[in-house]
């Protein structure tokens, strides 16, 4: 299911996983004091929930006890880094470069285009962040679990 | 004579150089000589005594940020036994990260009997007094607060709207739109609220985020973000950062060579301390066990109880530039 919705170019506005989405908009919610209805899925994390580095280390935290997963710091970099090529190089004093935005639009697929502009920063990375960024990355990461533990499966906890 | 009442405040090393330190003090050859060591131990670092009535527990966690941050599941298991091998304490505060990672405390506190306080109301409460300080010496009756959307600015704003100051809060998103009306601020641009005070509060937790230059000459900032607020740059002339999280040495205080120590490592200082270190200690003084700070937001009940509690000790802010006593203000 995700990973027909990761191939996908267009940005998603609606939950592919209502009971993911769930989880993440009480987690958003938690941590940055908002009503759930507050936490949209297409909503920027910094922008227009006004979460702060802090806060991004509360929401990890929360979605790791919801969904009983590790999500690893710097994933989205990490993905983009592994994605490149031999000769390619994902930035250039800390900007990055023509093929290092194309790659992070691949890995962003919920982002719409207009936001991967020439001359982003890595340090900006963050502020393309969405909730559903974060709905996209649990999925995979229950994704890669269920593969690992075929019996068990992942659960919400 | 009763026995004293007892706290602890867990702290972890904050560079390799302190983990070093720590190894050091631990009696661990290998930690003390800059080598991974995995099985360096948590452990005391240093006692304080307030008086004869209130004996502190400095306790380190061998974990670096970078661990925290990769596992906090992890670090909320180390917090927790730690915790769990404290007798006799009344109260445990939480230093640096350790007061951010599971949930800003309220995972450890499900765990554990003990109460589990996080720091943020003491911040708030030494952040405000000096503020307000400034904002008297200056002349100012508006103070830019920024990182209303976080519980110590919030706390910070509600503080300084108590003492009579038109707040002009800065924050992003939902939240500081709903919450600035019930606190009574005005809810601000950064440039707004820069151009039209010279006294502000630093509270954001993201820093490293406001360029030195949008600062007006004589602007004091008193700083309570980790790390500092303003970017990486000279600061302007005539302008000022203040610890906003500074303090007086409470009333009484005694602390040995490891507790010197300690506080020099850790920036505090000779003649000061981090008010979050004084919040255990405030709960154990007054038996309390309701923390005062916990989770995301300060309970504004439990923001004036640590206000009076704390006053009721003796305790005080500081205007202090690092370590340094600020002796004149806006020079």
């Amino acid at each position: 299911m995700y990973a027909t919705a990761l191939s996908q170019s267009k940005p998603m506005t609606d939950p592919q996983d209502p009971e993911i989405f769930r989880g993440v908009r009480a987690a958003f919610a938690e941590a940055l004091g908002l009503d759930d209805d507050e936490v949209e899925y297409d909503a920027t994390i910094i922008e227009e929930l006004g979460a702060e580095s802090l806060d991004l280390l509360d929401i990890v935290f929360r979605l790791e006890r919801t969904f009983d997963i590790r999500i690893p710091r710097g994933g989205v970099e990490e993905a983009v880094r592994a994605a490149l090529e031999e000769g390619e190089t994902l930035e250039t004093h800390g900007i990055l470069t023509e093929v290092g935005l194309r790659r992070l639009r691949l890995a962003m697929p919920e982002v719409p285009d207009e936001f991967f502009k020439e001359g982003l920063k890595t340090s900006e990375i963050p502020l393309l962040f969405r909730v559903s960024t974060f709905c996209r990355l649990v999925a995979e990461l229950l994704e890669a679990k269920r593969a690992e533990e075929p019996e068990g499966g992942p659960h919400l906890v | 004579m009763p026995d004293p009442r007892q706290f602890a405040f867990l702290v972890h090393p904050l560079s390799p150089f302190q983990r070093r330190v720590m190894g050091v003090r631990r009696g661990h050859l290998g930690a003390a000589v800059g080598m991974k060591a995995p099985d360096l131990a948590s452990g005391e670092l240093c006692r304080f005594g307030v008086g004869e009535a209130l004996e502190g527990r400095v306790i380190a966690l061998p974990l670096l940020p970078g661990t925290l941050l990769e596992d906090q599941a992890g670090a909320v298991s180390a917090m927790r036994q730690v915790t769990e091998s404290l007798e006799g304490v009344q109260a445990v505060g939480l230093g640096s990260l350790l007061a951010v990672v599971g949930g800003r405390g309220e995972e450890l506190a499900r765990r554990v009997d003990v109460p589990i306080t996080t720091g943020a109301a003491a911040t708030a409460w030494a952040a405000a007094g000096n503020a307000l300080e400034v904002a008297r010496a200056v002349g100012e009756e508006r103070v830019a607060v920024l990182g209303f959307g976080g519980a110590v600015g919030e706390a910070v704003a509600r503080l300084l709207v108590r003492n009579g100051l038109q707040v002009l809060a800065v924050g992003k998103g939902k939240a500081p739109t709903r919450r600035a009306e019930e606190v009574g601020v005005s809810l601000r641009s950064v440039e707004e609220a820069l151009g039209a005070t010279r006294v502000v509060v630093g509270a954001a937790t993201s820093g490293g985020a406001l360029a030195p230059e949008i600062l007006q000459t004589e602007t004091v900032l008193v700083d309570v973000a980790l790390p500092s607020t303003l970017a990486p740059g000279p600061v302007p002339r005539g302008v000022q950062v203040l610890a906003g999280e500074a303090m007086e040495l409470p009333p009484g205080w005694r602390r040995g060579f490891w507790g010197w120590l300690y506080h020099f490592i850790s920036g505090y200082g000779p003649g000061q301390i981090y008010a979050c270190l004084a919040e255990p200690l405030v709960m154990a003084a007054q038996g309390r066990t309701r923390p005062y700070a916990q989770g995301r937001a300060v309970v504004p009940e439990d923001l004036e109880a640590f206000c009076r509690d704390a006053e009721a000790l003796g305790l005080k802010h500081r205007l202090a530039t690092g370590w340094r006593r600020v002796a004149t203000l806006g020079g």
